[in-house]
């Protein structure tokens, strides 16, 4: 054997990923925090959203002024917006960022479906990010107030939806929102042990994805109800025309 | 016929852990069998690179040569594997060698893996039985159990799936599946399971259970099949039910 390799002064290994720390810092509760608010209340707020609001959509102008009314009419509202919403929602963003600044995406050495999705919660976490501020900014924060006048919604609505551009980031939004959502659901169910079984967590991803494909199907069909009804009034007047019941749709 | 035909290698180098790398190329002639580390003892045999340049034999690790022992993991083709059965004429060539990336390197291939033993440690990954006097027989453990034991108790701590886990890196210290599992394993051994308390407890720290974020290239990368995903999912489970348990108990 040709000896050539000349033994190397120790030197001190140094860096590398630190050990565990057990007993330090409280990330496990800002994290677990994360997973849940995903959950509860922003997945919940979710499912309503589309599920059931958004859906009333597809009843016309009037049922849709109706459910805007009746959100509008719960009691405390900017206190449950508040808590039950925006705070929550802010808090699963922002440290949702936080978490993706500080993973390594390997997809590239490592491309299995698993990884994939992992890469796929980061990046339809950041579409819906984007999204949900194009679209509180439009909806909730200007234009007519929907809270004081909800007979307007279905036409402000419109009026974004009917821009064949505006209308194509309604559809990805909601398809990176429901994504996340659903896949958000499988990913904390395995992380709080409930669905731990290799197999078991295999049927339930099947559930997941059949509960994005109603998500995404219901919201397309509440999207293009919107651009099959006829312009709806946007001003105050015309609205309390919608509100006040038949004759003034078609 | 069969004598024309060679085996080219890449193999990413480095003299010592502060020295910078750089890569050497080595022409093997190909004979039935080869695998990784084989081919590196005949580079030790007659170590000149591709275009005749004298040098050094390839340092790396390994020992049992049959996927046992855990020490010769290292990047084949950009993944995570062990080097003794990573036969030629499954790779496709030339065949990239690089040491593992989230570990120290000593020198070329051979990296510093010790912090899993520190993790291993941390969460007191044996079974407590060292005392003054003789504590005489073990409960017996059903075969059911053992059956479930048993895959957990083949890691080899080659730290595989440490390296290609997206949120094992230098800004999270995440703890990594292979330690995760053997808390499962060391919990669910009757006697082992007297720590059962402290080893939750460990994996609540910074760098804890918590940081896995389920890309399950950990289980897709273990060269032992261990169901990583699947420990990770029932400890995360004891680990909240216990933490949040403690919030009131304690
Ligand atoms: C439409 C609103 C959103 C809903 C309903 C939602 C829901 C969820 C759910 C249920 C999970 C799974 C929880 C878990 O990982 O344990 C999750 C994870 C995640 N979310 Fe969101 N999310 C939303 C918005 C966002 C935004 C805007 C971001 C910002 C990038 C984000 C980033 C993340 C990340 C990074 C994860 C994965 C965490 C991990 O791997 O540990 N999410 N989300
Ligand atoms: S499931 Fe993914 S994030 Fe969790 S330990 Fe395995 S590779 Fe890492
Ligand atoms: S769990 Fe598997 S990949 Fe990880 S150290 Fe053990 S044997 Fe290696
Ligand atoms: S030499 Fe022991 S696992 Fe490869």
């Amino acid at each position: 054997m040709a000896a050539t390799a000349s033994p190397v002064a120790p030197v001190p290994v140094k860096g590398g990923v630190a050990p565990l720390r057990a007993g330090q810092g409280y990330s496990f509760w800002l994290r677990r925090l994360h997973s849940l608010t995903g959950i509860v209340p922003v997945g919940a707020f979710l499912f309503e959203h589309i599920l059931i609001s958004n859906a009333s959509a597809i009843g016309g102008p009037i049922a849709y002024a109706r459910q805007v009314r009746f959100l509008a009419s719960l009691p405390l509202v900017p206190i449950l917006e508040l808590f039950g919403i925006w705070l929550p929602i802010l808090f699963h963003a922002l440290y949702g960022f936080y978490i993706w600044y500080r993973g390594e995406t390997n997809v590239g050495e490592y491309p299995w479906t698993g990884n994939w999705m992992y890469a796929a919660q980061r990046w339809t976490g950041g579409i819906a990010f984007a999204y949900i501020l194009w679209h509180t900014w439009t909806m909730r924060f200007t234009g007519i107030d929907l809270h004081e006048f909800p007979g307007a919604s279905f036409g402000k609505v419109q009026s974004e939806v009917f821009q064949t551009p505006l209308f194509l980031f309604y559809v990805v939004g909601l398809i990176a929102a429901s994504w996340h959502f659903a896949y958000g659901i499988w990913l904390f169910c395995a992380k709080w042990g409930i669905v731990s079984g290799e197999q078991a967590r295999k049927r339930f991803l099947i559930l997941c994805l059949a509960f994005f494909f109603v998500l995404t199907g219901v919201g397309l069909a509440s999207l293009t109800s919107f651009r099959s009804h006829a312009l709806q009034p946007t001003d105050s007047a015309g609205a309390s025309m919608v509100e006040a019941g038949p004759g003034t749709t078609n | 016929m069969a004598n024309t035909k060679t085996v080219i290698l890449k193999i990413k180098r480095q003299d010592n852990p502060n020295a910078k790398s750089h890569w050497e190329e080595f022409e093997l002639a190909w004979h039935p069998g080869m695998n990784v580390i084989s081919s590196m003892m005949e580079i030790a045999r007659n170590p000149v690179t591709r275009d005749g340049k004298a040098t050094t034999p390839i340092t790396y690790d390994s020992n049992c040569l049959e996927e046992v022992c855990g020490s010769c993991a290292m990047l084949i083709n950009g993944r995570a594997r062990m080097a003794c059965s990573a036969l030629i004429d499954k790779l496709e060539q030339p065949i990239r060698l690089e040491p593992f990336t989230k570990f120290p390197v000593i020198r070329d291939l051979a990296v510093d893996r010790s912090v899993l033993f520190e993790n291993l440690k941390t969460v007191k990954a044996w079974v407590p039985i060292d005392g003054t006097y003789d504590l005489g027989s073990g409960p017996r453990i059903s075969p059911e159990e053992q059956e479930a034991a048993y895959p957990l108790s083949r890691c080899i701590s080659c730290c595989c799936c440490m390296e290609a886990c997206p949120q094992f890196n230098d800004d999270t210290g995440f703890v990594g599946a292979a330690t995760i599992s053997q808390v499962r394993l060391f919990n669910t051994h009757p006697t082992g399971a007297a720590l059962k308390r402290e080893r939750l407890a460990a994996l609540i720290g910074d760098g804890g259970i918590q940081e896995c974020g389920y890309a399950q290239n950990c289980v897709e990368v273990c060269p032992k099949d261990i169901p990583l995903t699947q420990s990770i999912s029932e400890v995360g489970g004891e680990v909240i039910r216990q933490a949040v348990g403690d919030l009131f108990r304690k």
